[in-house]
């Protein structure tokens, strides 16, 4: 049975078995379809009954002399017949008078010793509002005027209707009064307002929906993801059938695989239920208005464009929580294991949540935290650009292939299959090592997934602001570049027992792949101007690449040619060679065949440039340098044609003059570096590239392993 | 009706010993750092056809011995092939040519016994059909008729290992690894076991069979090994250990040898 079909088999039996239990039908279904719109028409039942009881209340009002009591009740008396023949002008069916303000002439005035015993009657909750006069009488010319304290606890429900419904009260008054003065004076209304404000509020329709739902949702499909992750993983090693399962004919890592499926399944059907849910609910139970603040549609579309987001998102908990409960030998061990991992995953979630977050910088490539910032965004009608949602995407499946890869190297390990098999941490520990002479796929995977959000962000640190020269960036990427492509792999590979030599492919090569390989790299820039030109004019240049192409080349006269050459071309065919060619390729070339291995460490080198615009580019040179490296089983071809290509940029930069030597059109205008080539030189430029391909395509004669044909491991020293 | 997969073609050179282990070795880390030896070079043979009982106390090393010959966990050092292929190169054509059984196997409690044998069936590479009429023959082969519908959660004990024993076999495996098969089975499901055991062997199977049960091991294999502190201490058939030790019942060979190993080891701790 071929790969596809032992995975479907797997996922089929799997997703039975999980599907049948009733504590996942408990998780799944009952609780979102039951719980939801129990809490929900609950909660947001008592809360506007709460506030329209408020409304209705008759209002205690507390003063501290018998003075301002009598004050108090000619203000509520003058306000209540100044409402009455305001509604007496509107026909009493219209609406404008169920609008109107409710005058308080049925409130109650309770007078106090002192305003220490007024306030102290607030706090105690006796009264909801107390008013306090700076003087004796009312208002009644020109030159008087009294302040008024309203005292009440503004942090209690009933103290800010009862405070707002007093203020409102001296507000109407107020206005009435300056309406008179303005009359009797015959002046009009901006003598007193020379400005008037309005705030005009542009939130999105729904904003509730937007900031909370994402995490609701998130926590809902962790939660969707972690039983079946424990009963797959941890759970079949405890009922004891993981023994038997792994006397199988089937590789570990379609296991994983399978079980990895059925768990993204439950779980984006666990989120697709709540959401459901939870739609349902605010369209059935006339939440519309609670929920979404203006308009009162239920955003339907905009659900499903949640769930879309979602998808991602179970992916990449589906896959933590299964190599998280890989570890686990019982369904105990798995669940403390599980609870620190959540937590780990709500402090991004959290942070993205935040109002103030936005997708840019970091935040494109911070687990958990990226995909609650697109599902915000997205809710809340901000402009998001294809960019960000690919590289949003991309560092998610990058994680969750990471994680899939780390899940796959645990779970058949004999300590976790067998509870007797020694200890977890002496399965880890150096000692116990075996020396290998590549490092395993998950190895490397999670190496470079690990590398790429680093990198990523190294290079945000250090790019400069727009107005100063990128020399610091070339100086800074200089030290850098070395630590994490360079320094990093190699203690690992140190620390692991693998054989450095054979894992960078560190050997001489034969003659004809070196030849092969000087003729790519002088000619490989002929194609890949043409790609980009091509490319260019198809999709158009975003001007952000035209311009820091541009500062770069400034920044390139701006340093000495030899420093130029040597940071620009010999560093990064050292560095990116031995990480992509050497220590990612060597990996994925341990259990896969030559194309897959070629084209997926291609495919990462042309992520790591991360510019969409450049991509094509450099995984298509990444597919031919990955092609020298393999069939000359050496690294230093691959070297040398990137050295070769890289100069040739720099010289295009630092000697213009050699495009003329050559019969190009030498233009200073930046546009005409995206014209096309002449024909002649893209013939010949194409003919010397195919030369160089055809002389790499010759076979290695040598020996050592490499590919899948030979054994991984290194045999056991003889006692 | 069941057509067996062509035998030959999964015999990497079909050797006359169907299972050979090498100095096999397996070394455990312990939490403190340390190591323990569970089994030390240990070597033997096992021809076609053959029952081979490999005895000994608790902790003597036979399931670990078991679980490297399966492919399940790999030799600190030594090899051991089965049917030609290498536990340690060739793991998966291993677990091809062969049915693992021990006594606490689980079953997929969610799942019906007809299920599972298809669901392993199809694990080992048959096509759908091909997996259900194999589940149809050992279904009828094993008596699980009447329970072949039934969760594997609502089954006894005897009526699960017989369904264990279906799924060891639904790759029609040429070897049989089979660690205490009847541990905790009454009489009745013991017998059904054991008389199942011989006739896969006088139907060509090789089976390494472990059990406590000396009396078993006495009427049903060809060849014994007797395993202590990880060693092989006495190996060959009921006759020679009987003129070995000059006892005739194998529960008295297996004290005797046992204690003088023990003794010896003493002895061997002390001299040095």
């Amino acid at each position: 049975m071929n790969f596809p079909h032992r995975i479907r088999t797997i996922y089929f039996k799997e997703l039975i078995d999980i599907l049948r239990d009733r504590r996942t039908l408990i998780a799944m279904i009952v609780v979102p379809i039951v719980l939801y719109p129990l809490l929900m028409l609950g909660s947001v039942q008592a809360v506007s009954y709460q506030h329209e009881s408020l409304e209705q209340e008759v209002l205690v009002i507390g003063v501290a002399a018998e003075s301002h009591r009598i004050m108090l009740s000619q203000l509520i008396r003058l306000d209540a017949a100044a409402l009455a023949r305001e509604k007496a002008r509107f026909d009493p069916e219209d609406d404008v008078v169920r609008d109107l303000p409710k005058p308080l002439d049925d409130a109650k005035i309770q007078v106090f010793d002192s305003i220490d015993h007024l306030q102290r009657a607030i706090r105690e909750r006796q009264v909801p509002v107390g008013i306090v006069f700076n003087g004796n009488t009312l208002v009644d010319s020109i030159e008087q005027q009294v302040n008024v304290h309203v005292h009440a606890d503004y942090e209690e429900p009933r103290g800010t209707t009862a405070g707002r419904r007093v203020e409102e009260l001296l507000l109407r008054t107020n206005k009435r009064m300056q309406d008179a003065r303005l009359n009797e004076r015959q002046l009009p209304k901006s003598f007193l307002e020379p400005y008037t404000i309005e705030s005009v509020d542009l939130s999105a329709p729904s904003s509730i929906l937007g900031e909370i739902l994402p995490l609701i949702l998130i926590l809902m499909t962790i939660t969707g993801a972690i039983y079946p992750a424990i009963d797959l993983t941890a759970g079949e090693r405890e009922r004891g059938t993981l023994e038997s399962l792994m006397a199988c004919p089937v590789p570990v890592i379609d296991l994983i695989v399978g079980k990895f499926l059925v768990v993204t399944t439950v779980a984006i059907l666990g989120a697709a239920l709540n959401l459901g849910s939870v739609t349902a609910t605010v369209y059935f139970g006339g939440f519309d208005k609670v929920i979404a603040s203006t308009g009162g549609q239920v955003p339907i579309a905009k659900m499903l464009f949640i769930l879309a987001a979602l998808i991602p998102f179970a992916v990449l908990m589906s896959a933590i929580m299964i190599a998280v409960c890989s570890y686990a030998r019982t369904f105990k061990e798995a669940q403390n294991y599980v609870t620190p991992v959540i937590l780990a995953v709500l402090i991004p979630g959290g942070i993205a949540a935040l109002p103030a977050t936005r997708l840019e910088g970091m935040m494109l490539v911070m687990p958990v935290g990226n995909m609650v910032l697109l599902a915000k965004e997205l809710l809340l009608g901000a402009a998001v650009g294809p960019w960000e949602v690919v590289m949003v995407l991309l560092s998610t499946s990058f994680y969750a292939g990471a994680a899939v890869a780390v899940a796959a190297n645990i779970f058949g390990r004999e300590s976790v299959v067998f509870a007797d098999a020694g200890s977890l941490r002496g399965t880890f520990s150096r000692i116990m090592m075996k020396p290998s002479l590549r490092p395993s796929v998950s190895m490397s995977l999670l190496v470079t997934a690990l590398l790429f959000p680093t990198w990523f962000f190294v290079q945000s640190a250090v790019s400069p602001a727009t107005d100063e020269s990128a020399v610091g960036l070339l100086y800074s990427t200089a030290w850098l570049m070395p630590l994490l492509f360079l320094v990093l792999p190699l203690v690992l590979l140190s620390y692991f027992k693998v054989d450095i030599a054979n894992t960078l492919a560190m050997k001489m090569p034969q003659g004809w792949h070196m030849a092969a390989a000087v003729l790519i790299g002088l000619s490989a820039w002929v194609p890949a101007h043409e790609i980009n030109v091509v490319q260019g004019s198809l999709l158009g240049m975003p001007p952000s690449v035209a311009q820091s192409a541009e500062r770069l080349a400034e920044a390139i006269k701006l340093i000495p040619p030899s420093t130029a050459w040597l940071l620009l071309a010999l560093l990064p065919a050292v560095c990116e060679e031995i990480l992509f060619r050497g220590f990612l390729l060597s990996g994925l070339r341990a259990s896969n065949g030559k194309w897959p291995a070629i084209l997926a460490s291609a495919a990462i080198f042309g992520v790591f440039h991360f510019f969409v615009f450049r991509f094509a580019v450099t995984a298509g040179l990444g597919v031919i340098l990955g092609y020298l490296c393999w069939q000359s089983r050496s690294i230093l071809p691959a070297m040398v044609a990137h050295a070769l290509h890289n100069t040739l940029g720099v010289l295009s930069v630092i000697k213009p003059e050699w495009q003329r030597w050559i019969g190009l059109p030498n233009d200073p205008d930046a546009s005409s570096q995206w014209a096309h080539l002449p024909l002649w030189l893209i013939l010949v430029g194409s003919a010397v590239m195919l030369y160089g391909l055809y002389l790499a395509s010759r076979p290695y004669y040598g020996t050592g392993v490499w590919g899948t044909e030979q054994g991984v491991r290194l045999k056991n020293p003889e006692p | 009706m069941f057509i067996p997969c062509v035998v030959d073609s999964r015999y990497n050179a079909p050797p006359m010993d169907m299972v050979i282990a090498d100095r096999l070795a397996k070394v455990f880390p312990t939490p403190d750092g340390e190591e323990k030896r569970a089994v030390h070079e240990l070597s033997f043979r096992v021809g076609k056809g053959q029952i081979y009982g490999l005895l000994g106390p608790n902790g003597a090393g036979k399931t670990t011995t078991l679980r490297m010959l399966s492919g399940l966990m790999a030799p600190t050092s030594g090899t051991a092939s089965l049917a030609g292929f290498d536990v340690t190169t060739q793991p998966q054509d291993v677990k091809r040519v062969l049915g693992f059984l021990t006594a606490n196997t689980g079953l997929y409690q969610r799942l019906s016994a007809g299920e599972l044998l298809v669901y392993f069936a199809r694990l080992h590479g048959m096509d759908s059909d091909t997996a259900n009429a194999r589940a149809e023959q050992l279904i009828a082969w094993l008596g699980i008729d009447d329970f072949s519908h039934l969760r594997c959660g609502a089954l006894s004990t005897g009526q699960k290992q017989r369904v264990n024993i279906a799924r060891a076999l639904v790759a029609d495996p040429p070897i049989l690894v089979m660690d205490e098969p009847t541990l905790g089975l009454d009489v009745l499901s013991n017998r059904v076991i054991l008389d199942f055991i011989k006739r896969e062997r006088d139907e060509g199977k090789t089976i390494i069979l472990s059990t406590h049960y000396l009396d078993e091991a006495e009427s049903m294999c060809d060849k014994i090994g007797l395993l202590h502190d990880g060693r092989l201490v006495a190996e060959g058939d009921l006759d020679t250990l009987r003129v070995q030790t000059g006892e005739q019942r194998l529960s008295s060979i297996f004290l005797k040898t046992i204690r003088a190993d023990s003794r010896r080891a003493e002895v061997g701790a002390t001299g040095a």
